[in-house]
This record gives C-alpha cells, sequence and structure tokens, in this order.
C-alpha cells in the first residue's frame, strides 16, 4: 500500500466513527415522535405543519410539490441555477461556440443507412419511443401536484428522449430538432419563467414568491388555487432548464465540446 | 421598496445573468453594461440595507411570504454583522468586473458570455450565503457559488489550471457534502432548518443542545466549511487553483470566496449553535486556537518560498483564514478576537483585491509571473505599484491601512483571552510578510536581480508565459486597483464606526446580554 492510501484510509476509518458516535444518540428509525416528525417541547414540528396544512394552504395534493414548488420554492429556484451554472460551467471549459443557430456544415445523414441492419433495427425502435418518451415526460411535468413527478424528472425524461436520437442516429440529428443557440435560450427562459413568477408577486407589492397574490391574474378562485396554477407554472420552468440544460451537458461531453459526430 | 432589499440582492444579479444568457451568445458587447447595472443594482441595495440595519437594527425577509409558523418557508436575514459584508461584496465585484474588460475575450471572444454569466452567478451564489437565514438554503447557495467557482477557474487556456480545477471540484465537493451531512444530523435531532428556530430550540431544551449527534453535527459542518475556506490542514485545493486561473477569475475569487466561508464558520457558531454552547469546553477552542497558529506559521513560511507572485499571495490567503480562525475561536470575555475576525474579513476582502488585482495587472501588462520579473517597476507603472504597495503594507500592518487594526483587535483579544502563541503567532506573520513585501519593493525599486539560474523550474514559467498577452494596457485595471486600495486606507481610518455596527450586532445576540 502507498502511504497516501494509508493516510486515506485513516481518515475514512475516523470519519467512520464519527458518524457511527453520532448515529447512537439518533431517535428510533420510524419513530413517531421523533423530533422531525412530532417536533419538540415548545416548537411544532415542521413537518407537522405540512401534512395537516398544505392542502388547505395550497390545495395541492402531493404534499413533497407544495413543500419543494411553493414552501421552500426559493431552495428550488437555486436548484435550477445550480443546474444552469453546471452547463454554463461545461461550454465555458469545453469551449463550445455560441450563436449557430443551425448545426454545423456536417452532411445531413439519413435516420437510417442503407445496408447497415443493424441500425434499422435501431433506428426504428427509437423512432418508435422518442414521442412515448415524449408524452410521458410531459405526464410526469404536468401531473407533479397530484403524483410523484415534477420540473426535474420530467426535464430529465424529456432530455432523454433527445439523447436517443441522438444515439441512434447521430448528434447532428438531435441538434436539428434542438439546436445548440436554442437550448441556450431555453435554458435561461426556464430560471425566467420561474424568477418571471416570483417578480411577478413582488411587483404585485408581496414578497418573492408569493404565489396567493397572483389571484387576480390567473383568474382563480381563492388564492389556493393561485398557488397551485403558479406551481404548475414554475415545475414547467424548471423543466424547460433541466432539458436543456441535460441535453446540451450530453451533446458537449460527447463531442468534445465541438458538438460535431458525437459518439 | 425597502423591504424587498433582501430579495433585490440576489435577483439583480441572476436576471442580469439570465439576460446575457440570452442575449449574450448574439451580441457580445451586451455583456458588460449587464454586469455593471444589475451589479451596481446590488450594491445599491447592500447600501439599502446597511442604512436600514443603522436605522431599525435588523431586517427580515420570508420568502413566499411563509413567516408562521417560523421554519415552514425560507428566511432572509440582514443585521449588522453581515451587511457590511453585503457591501464589500457589491464593492468588490463592481471592481473586478471593471477590471475584466475585454480581458478574458481577448484570445477566445467565444467565451465571454460565459465567463459573465457565471461570474453573475457567483455574485448572486455569495450574496445568497450572505442573508441566508436557513441551514439547508445556505448549502443550496454554497452549490451555487462552487459550481461557478469551478467554471471560472477552469475556462483559462492553461492546462494547470484545468487540472487545479479538478482538485478544488473533488475537494469543494467533501466539504458540501460534509456540510450537508451535518445539516441532516441538525434536522434529525431538532425538526426544522430555520438557524434560529435551532437556536431556540438548542436554548430550550439543553438535553438535545448537549446530545452526542448535535456535537457530531457540528464537527461536520465545521470541517465542511473549514474545506471551502483553506483552513491550514484542509487548504491544499487552493494554491494552485488560485494561480493559474484567468486573472479576472482569481480577482473576484480570492478576496471573496474564503471570506464568506469564514463569515458562514462565525455565523454558524453564533447564530445556530450559540457562543455559549460552542466555548462551553476551553479545550476545543484552544485545539482550534492552536490550528490557527499552525495555519498562520506555516502559511507565511510557504509564501516565503515561493517564486511566483501570485502563488505567494495565495499562500498569505492561507495564513489571513489563520487569523480570521484564530479570532473567532479566541472566546475572550468581551469577544474582542470575533469582532475582529469579522473586521478583518472585510479589511482582507479589500487588501487582497488590491494585491491580486496588481497581480493581474503585472501579469498581462508586463508578462511578471515570477518576483524578479518585476525589476524596474516602479519606472514603468508608478500607479500599479502604487496600489500594489498600498496591499503590501495593509498585509504587514502598517497604521493608516485597514491591516493594522484589525490586528490590533485580533491582538487584544488574545491577550485578553491568554493565547499568547496566537498574539506571537500575528507579530511573526507580521514580520514575514514585512520581509516579503519589502524584497519585492527591492527589486522593483531598485532593480537587483538575484543571479541564480532557474533550471527546470524556468520550463514551467515559460509555460504560462505564453497564455498572457501585453497588448492590452488599460485604464480600467488601474483605475479598480486605486480604487480598491482607497478602500484599504478608507476601511482603516473609519475602523471605529465599522467596529462599532459590528459591535451592536454581537450585543444584540442574546447570549452576550450577561457578557459585555
Amino acid at each position: 500500500m502507498r502511504l497516501s492510501q494509508i493516510f486515506a484510509t485513516i481518515a475514512v476509518v475516523i470519519t467512520g466513527c464519527i458518524l457511527l458516535y453520532g448515529v447512537s444518540d439518533f431517535p428510533g428509525f420510524g419513530d413517531p415522535h421523533s423530533p422531525a416528525n412530532a417536533g419538540v417541547p415548545g416548537s411544532e414540528s415542521v413537518s407537522q405543519y405540512f401534512i395537516t396544512e398544505s392542502y388547505g394552504d395550497t390545495k395541492v395534493p402531493n404534499l413533497v410539490t407544495s413543500v419543494l414548488a411553493d414552501y421552500r420554492g426559493y431552495d428550488t429556484m437555486f436548484e435550477t441555477v445550480v443546474i444552469f451554472a453546471a452547463g454554463m460551467a461545461i461550454f465555458a471549459i469545453l469551449g463550445a461556440v455560441g450563436g449557430g443557430g443551425q448545426p454545423r456544415e456536417q452532411s445531413e445523414e439519413p435516420f437510417f443507412v442503407n445496408g447497415d441492419h443493424s441500425r434499422i433495427i435501431v433506428g426504428t425502435t427509437c423512432r418508435l419511443l422518442v414521442p412515448v418518451i415524449q408524452l410521458f415526460a410531459l405526464y410526469v411535468i404536468g401531473h407533479g401536484h397530484y403524483s410523484p413527478g415534477g420540473g426535474f424528472q420530467g426535464g430529465v425524461i424529456l432530455a432523454a428522449s433527445f439523447i436517443i436520437i441522438a444515439l441512434s442516429s447521430n448528434l447532428n440529428a438531435a441538434l436539428r430538432r434542438l439546436s445548440e443557440a436554442n437550448y441556450l435560450r431555453i435554458a435561461c427562459i426556464g430560471i425566467l419563467i420561474y424568477a418571471g413568477f416570483g417578480v411577478l408577486c413582488q411587483v404585485l407589492e408581496g414578497n418573492f414568491l408569493d404565489y396567493g397574490l397572483l389571484q387576480p391574474v390567473l383568474l382563480t378562485d381563492g388564492p389556493e388555487m393561485a398557488r397551485s396554477h403558479s406551481m404548475l407554472g414554475v415545475e414547467i420552468g424548471v423543466a424547460f432548464t433541466v432539458t436543456a440544460i441535460m441535453f446540451a451537458i450530453y451533446a458537449n461531453l460527447s463531442s468534445r465540446g465541438t458538438l460535431r459526430d458525437g459518439l | 421598496m425597502t423591504d424587498q432589499i433582501p430579495a433585490i440582492l440576489v435577483l439583480a444579479p441572476l436576471f442580469g445573468a439570465l439576460i446575457i444568457g440570452l442575449a449574450g451568445q448574439k451580441d457580445h458587447r451586451v455583456c458588460f453594461p449587464v454586469t455593471i447595472v444589475s451589479l451596481l443594482v446590488s450594491l445599491f441595495a447592500a447600501f439599502g440595507a446597511v442604512v436600514e440595519v443603522v436605522r431599525s437594527g435588523e431586517i427580515d425577509y420570508f420568502m413566499g411570504g411563509w413567516e408562521e409558523p417560523i421554519g415552514i418557508g425560507i428566511h432572509l436575514h440582514i443585521d449588522s454583522l453581515n451587511a457590511p459584508l453585503l457591501v464589500a461584496i457589491g464593492i468588490v465585484s463592481v471592481l473586478v468586473a471593471i477590471f475584466s474588460i475585454r480581458r478574458i475575450g481577448d484570445k477566445n471572444t467565444e467565451k465571454t458570455p460565459h465567463f459573465y454569466s457565471l461570474y453573475l452567478m457567483l455574485c448572486v451564489g455569495l450574496f445568497g450565503i450572505t442573508i441566508a437565514g436557513d441551514a439547508f438554503n445556505l448549502f443550496v447557495l454554497i452549490e451555487v457559488s462552487s459550481l461557478t467557482s469551478y467554471g471560472l477557474i477552469a475556462m483559462g487556456s492553461s492546462r494547470r489550471g484545468t487540472l487545479a480545477a479538478f482538485n478544488y471540484v473533488l475537494m469543494g465537493t467533501v466539504g458540501a457534502s460534509f456540510y450537508l451531512l451535518g445539516v441532516g444530523y441538525l434536522y434529525l435531532m431538532t425538526g426544522t432548518l430555520n438557524m434560529q428556530e435551532i437556536h431556540t430550540i438548542f436554548l430550550a431544551n439543553p438535553d438535545i443542545a448537549s446530545s452526542k449527534a448535535v456535537a457530531i453535527s457540528f464537527i461536520l459542518i465545521l470541517i465542511g466549511i473549514w474545506i471551502k475556506m483553506a483552513f491550514f490542514p484542509l487548504y491544499g485545493w487552493l494554491p494552485n487553483a488560485y494561480s493559474y486561473c484567468p486573472s479576472s477569475s482569481a480577482c473576484i475569487l480570492a478576496p471573496l470566496m474564503t471570506k464568506i466561508s469564514v463569515y458562514v464558520m462565525i455565523r454558524v457558531m453564533l447564530g445556530v449553535f450559540g457562543i455559549e454552547w460552542v466555548f462551553a469546553s476551553p479545550g476545543y477552542s484552544n485545539l482550534v486556537v492552536w490550528l490557527a497558529v499552525i495555519a498562520i506559521l506555516a502559511g507565511s513560511m510557504l509564501a516565503l518560498a515561493q517564486r511566483e507572485i501570485k502563488k505567494m499571495l495565495c499562500y498569505l490567503i492561507v495564513a489571513e483564514v489563520g487569523y480570521m480562525v484564530g479570532g473567532a475561536w479566541l472566546a475572550d470575555e468581551k469577544l474582542w478576537g470575533l469582532t475582529g475576525s469579522l473586521y478583518h474579513i472585510l479589511g482582507d476582502a479589500a487588501m487582497t483585491l488590491c494585491l491580486f488585482l496588481a497581480a493581474g495587472i503585472f501579469a498581462k501588462r508586463f508578462n511578471a509571473i515570477e518576483i524578479e520579473d518585476l525589476e524596474g517597476l516602479f519606472k514603468k507603472a508608478p500607479w500599479t505599484a502604487a496600489g500594489f504597495v498600498v496591499g503590501a503594507l495593509a498585509m504587514i500592518g502598517v497604521p493608516p491601512t485597514c491591516g493594522f487594526f484589525s490586528k490590533f483587535y485580533l491582538i487584544r483579544g488574545g491577550i485578553e483571552a491568554n493565547h499568547w502563541e496566537f498574539v506571537v503567532a500575528l507579530l511573526v506573520s507580521s514580520l514575514v510578510n514585512a520581509v516579503l513585501f519589502f524584497r519585492i519593493f527591492e527589486i522593483a525599486f531598485f532593480g537587483n536581480k538575484p543571479p541564480e539560474g532557474h533550471g527546470h523550474h524556468e520550463e514551467e514559467v515559460a509555460e504560462l508565459k505564453e497564455e498572457h498577452h501585453p497588448e492590452i494596457p488599460t485604464w480600467t485595471g488601474t483605475s479598480s486597483l486605486l480604487v480598491a486600495s482607497a478602500i484599504v486606507i478608507l476601511l482603516g481610518i473609519f475602523n471605529g464606526e465599522i467596529v462599532e455596527l459590528i459591535r451592536i450586532g454581537l450585543e444584540d445576540l442574546p447570549q452576550f446580554a450577561s457578557r459585555l
């Protein structure tokens, strides 16, 4: 063993021991009276509030979505910014050239290559799969209030459909559908939608992301439904950014930033 | 409008970054004005925050209007401890933006929009960290600022910069994970993420506060933040990352990233766990002060051994982080150490900015990477040299500059806490800084180059030099350097007022009613 490996092992063992030492003091697994579930004396638990009140506050049955997109919407906006920043950092490092709009001069390769039978099978299967995947992605985005799902998951699934096009044919075929200039634009527009909802609330003299105030704008009955609809809006914003950045990261990494050929 | 200040602080640069992402790709001329305007809006909001804090004590802002019961929404909090820091972030980011005009883009302009967009998002992260009142929100914004800084460091054309950025990614991720793990432990034990609420729970329930899991969570958070701030044994990523990245990136990261991490540590100590809890057993605070002493001495000695200007400055940052951590942990009765450390965050941001701006100008205009390359500098560029001298004097701790006063408060804290080893370390480090900088002054003024050869080292330096472009001597860099050096002196002259503001913030914390 090299010296560095010995040091690393010692560090890992010490960290593990410290973690185990802390675990010995934890409340029992699944304990309904643990602080996270029932609160501590003198302070109501936050999760208790979410379980009992969130439907009344927001009219969203999936309380994970209501916590994510409303109570802690500010965090979620920055999670989206993290994804956008990761994309930007990758473009900056790999040196992708901006402003093209059209895919580079590479010849338009047909979806099927004559004579290559394996590619015909792959191409046909993927062509059948893509619309189903996209429809499912839209369902996951739009149904995030009611069932597990939402902008992040749906956005990744939507991006996967473009990546499948790129894998089964070539990168150019996918870039023809979602070009470089467009994915950057879509990524920015996604966060703009999210932050726009927040700023609109500020314009209506509330705090940032106080969706209840959007009632006169969204024409809903009651501020609760305004919250529900705004959550759908910001989820769509998240989906825009996640789709664009996921595909962009794939396109840049698979072609070393040139956006040519790919895998 | 004043009640929206916390939101404006983070939103102005965010919208700037998005506008650059949308419009900057087509026309690069959009980038710079948008950057400056959005940062000026934030700076203006930061001044507004200081005025408001002086007038009414503190600003609380509840995202989404979720105020009651406390902890369900996200809470932003500005008081007199972090309001001056907001102004510091605003000023540094504006000055570096002015310095960076056309610099990043001189060789490959297609990266300009990426640079400014990452730059603005970094500012979003820094402002957000400073005003966060929620432990998890703090983590999210640490991620925003870390990811953008990885990008800013790696986007230069130097291969060593990319490697350094990769090291930084690994270390930074470990740090962030430790912090998150600590926050997870805290949530498990208290059932809330709001910092004030956690503190209230600890005060009301001593059995929770004294549990092992809470102690471990504090250690995890502390280690996570120490990695981010490059505290002594965990500083390995910093020197290469900050010296091989583009000058503009180094100028924004070096003054702000480590200092904001120190602030986060102080905020966690004061606002989450409470100072009485943290200093309950003197053994631990003694240990940290000793670590800080080693950090100061090691940083100074390593700086003395460097030949490259930026590398030397990086090791000085390691020593300065030792000052601030040590000061915060002195645990003297009247908290002068903590006061000095909070004041030094501001002062060190200003003087590090000064020195890195000067080093950036040297590298760009005179191809001066090594200290020996500075020969005859005072004749060639008197204004740049003057700015460098002011920054250097502040590092040494010469009276009218802020460096003297922060050392004064730190030493006072050290004496009152009977930590003489810390006092000695501060004085030794000042002495080493004096030796370091007067050696540079001698070379720059009289130009006596040591005759020894470089050998193998020369090739590495030559590789670095190729990437620099002397063709753009601009007034922008020099003017922002001069403003920075003026701030170093102003901070020193007005140290009384700033310290008074910090003391008001410390006195407002309930646990000090007995101490002060």
